[in-house]
């Protein structure tokens, strides 16, 4: 059987280096998949500035929002989401506040190291799994917008290092289930995403290899972001560099035709070397000149995935 | 001199804070070659963890010690400094066993603690840890060697400037008076059920052990009583750290691209510096798309350009293609490339607008940046 494609899905995980585009990818996949008719919730994590309501048109706020039907946002925090598993966990309102609202106590959760990682990747692990009162998932797809490389890394092994750590507990019991759904392969799938650059392809590259290797989840997709594009061939960009001094708008227009060029040429390397080395499908993103990220740049992406994927590329 | 020079040309220590992915460790590490090059003794300190500065000072194993870049390396990329270039990159647990180690009252003492699991969770993975490391780490390169620059490049955080908070809050914890009275005869688990059965009256500390289970209370319990009586100096060392990034010797530099994210997160980051009176040496704008058009009125649209582009480019086409459609060509590169710089202009005016300090603006380098001559062609920038 041929293995789900990334919107098939039920959880994925949205990461790569700082600056290549995560939640902007996010967010266009959420609409995608939302507009192919799927209940969708897009999630990030402990933003210190909230970025997919905003994109999405959800409302500002906390907690679940509507951005459309059938997609909502949640940016899930750590004091939320300790004091939803301590209640579920502790099970009585009264004895959650004796325990968790307790100055002294809450010297000892900061302690137990990554205790904040565990509660927020179980709460959207959490809603993943939920269901609703008639026994069908109550989301279709959860999508992630979660943090840079290496703090991914370190959320996503959160699971598995408290199994080393905690011999037993309900913390255990719970990173227990948590540590299975995350290898699922069916259901669960990380997407990278980068840039057509040097250093986030080998960050990428890397990263791949953790999320494979150390992790053991699957890479549902590459996207390779902001690539930029060329109208010259690189022999019309060579003749053209020579006019560069030439007087405007003759001059400025070779340069900028030359550039456009190199800099296309560079990233192809570079988008080669990242489709070699990493095993999913890739998705090539236009370079897209905008003075602040809002939900017509979402719209514009969300168009050129989805034009990527008809023609045949990643998804 | 630029006006970033002059402000660094004082400073003894120089923190590099700003987004992911705006090419901070390497204007980190362009910063300390432009150092050496001026005839200073120059380290870059890194605790990224993706090793990038490695590959840019081409360094294959940066242990936790500095290591001077041999001058034979300088001098395969054209540079030969009348100074020195030393790289360093930071090992997290390394750091934390060597405080353990140096404020330890005694060997039993400190083999307890190296051996706790939590502390070596603690050491490696807690949520500020690198940060506390880092401000450690700094504080010894600077009283105990005689740069004349080090160039700290911080981890991308999320949360601005988390390595401002990190000593304190760890410590806080550490020192806890209250966390200590409570576990101190924590040895024996049923003793420890006890006083925070005292605490909270009864069921909180079943309540808390059922959470985390039994054994992670017990660990700490034990961590918390072997570091009694070493706090002092933990503090102590803390406070001096933030004393010295206080002292005008010192300065924050902002390193930011013209992407609308690292913007917003650049101002917040300056809001931050601002609110806890942290000196700030400067701001950088790294990989700017270069101006070509040379008027200050805006490019014309392609109706305007294309006679001129036609007539012009006699020379630019190859054999078989048409001069006009090359001046399509042309006129679409130039208007796409425009939009680009407009772009980013316009997303950094509000930044420009609110910091006002020494800026360097850094075009977008065509080569290879990451390695020593794109070093020296960023440091040339700077």
């Amino acid at each position: 059987m041929a293995p789900p494609t990334l919107l098939d899905r039920h959880l994925v995980f949205v990461t790569g280096k700082g600056g290549a585009g995560k939640s902007t990818v996010t967010a266009a996949l959420a609409l995608l998949a939302s507009r192919a008719g799927k209940r969708v919730l897009a999630c990030e994590v402990n933003a210190p500035q909230e970025r997919l309501a905003p994109l999405l048109r959800a409302p500002a706020g906390e907690g679940l929002r509507e951005a459309r039907p059938g997609l909502h946002v949640l940016d899930v925090r750590p004091r939320a989401a300790m004091r939803e598993y301590g209640l579920k966990v502790l099970r009585f309102q009264a004895v959650y506040h004796a325990v968790f609202e307790n100055r002294l106590m809450q010297y000892f959760l900061r302690a137990i190291p990554s205790l904040s990682e565990l509660v927020v990747l179980g709460k959207i692990l959490h809603e993943a799994r939920s269901l609703e009162p008639g026994g069908r998932p109550r989301w279709d797809l959860v999508l992630v917008d979660a943090p840079a490389t290496g703090h991914a890394l370190q959320l996503l092994r959160v699971p598995s290092a408290l199994l080393d750590t905690l011999p037993g507990g309900p913390v255990r019991r719970d990173a227990e289930w948590m540590a299975r759904m995350l290898v699922d392969p069916v259901r669960t799938a990380v997407a990278i995403v980068t840039l057509p650059e040097e250093l986030p392809v080998n960050e990428a590259i890397e990263l791949d290899a953790e999320v494979g290797g150390v992790l053991g989840m699957a890479r549902a997709a590459l996207f390779v972001n902001a690539v930029p594009t060329s109208r010259s061939s690189p022999e019309e960009a060579r003749a053209l560099s020579a006019l560069a001094a030439a007087p405007p708008p003759l001059g400025p227009a070779a340069r900028a035709a030359a550039l456009a060029a190199t800099r296309a040429e560079r990233a192809g390397r570079q988008l080669a070397r990242a489709c070699d080395a990493i095993d999913a499908p890739a998705t090539v993103l236009p370079l897209l000149p905008t003075a602040g990220w809002g939900p017509p740049e979402i719209e514009a992406l969300a168009g050129a995935i989805a034009e990527g994927w008809a023609r045949g590329e990643g998804g | 001199m630029s006006a970033l020079g002059q402000s660094l040309a004082g400073r003894r220590v120089a923190v590099c804070v700003g987004a992911g992915g705006v090419g901070k460790t390497s204007l980190a590490a362009a910063l300390a070659l432009a150092r050496a090059l001026a005839g200073g003794k120059a380290l870059v300190c890194t605790i990224d963890p993706a090793r990038r500065l490695a590959n840019a000072l081409g360094l294959t194993a940066l242990g936790n010690a500095e290591s001077r870049v041999p001058a034979a390396r300088l001098a395969q990329a054209g540079l030969a400094p009348p100074g020195q270039l030393f790289a360093m990159m930071l090992d997290v647990k390394r750091t934390w066993d060597d405080l353990i180690v140096r404020h330890a009252p005694d060997p039993a003492r400190r083999d307890r603690i190296l051996r706790n699991r939590l502390y070596q969770q603690m050491s490696a993975a807690l949520a500020g840890s690198q940060e506390y490391m880092a401000m450690e780490k700094l504080h010894e390169l600077a009283e105990d060697r005689d740069y004349d620059l080090i160039v700290l490049d911080t981890p991308p955080t999320a949360h601005a400037l988390d390595f401002l908070d990190a000593p304190t809050r760890i410590l806080d914890f550490l020192g806890s008076d209250a966390a200590r009275v409570l576990l101190a005869p924590a040895v024996g688990v049923g003793r420890l059920g006890l006083r925070l059965a005292q605490l909270s009256g009864g069921y909180a500390a079943r309540a808390l052990a059922r959470f985390t289970g039994q054994q992670a209370l017990s660990d700490l319990g034990e961590f918390l009583q072997s570091f009694q009586g070493m706090y002092d100096g933990f503090k102590a060392r803390a406070a001096a750290v933030r004393a010295l990034l206080a002292r005008p010797e010192a300065g924050f530099v902002l390193v930011t691209s013209s992407s609308p994210a690292a913007v917003a997160e650049t101002l917040a980051f300056h809001g931050r510096l601002r609110a806890e009176a942290m000196p700030l040496a400067g701001l950088v704008v790294n990989r700017l798309t270069p101006d070509l058009w040379p008027y200050p009125s805006p490019l014309p649209g392609a109706a305007e350009l294309l006679p001129p582009l036609a007539q012009a480019a006699t020379s630019g086409g190859g054999p078989g293609t048409s001069r006009a459609a090359l001046a399509e060509r042309l006129a679409a590169a130039l208007a796409e490339h425009q939009a680009l710089v407009w772009a980013e202009r316009s997303a950094l005016a509000p930044l420009l607008e609110e910091v006002r300090v020494p800026c360097a603006m850094v075009p977008r380098l065509e080569g290879e940046v990451h390695d020593l001559a794109g070093l020296a062609t960023l440091a040339a920038a700077l």
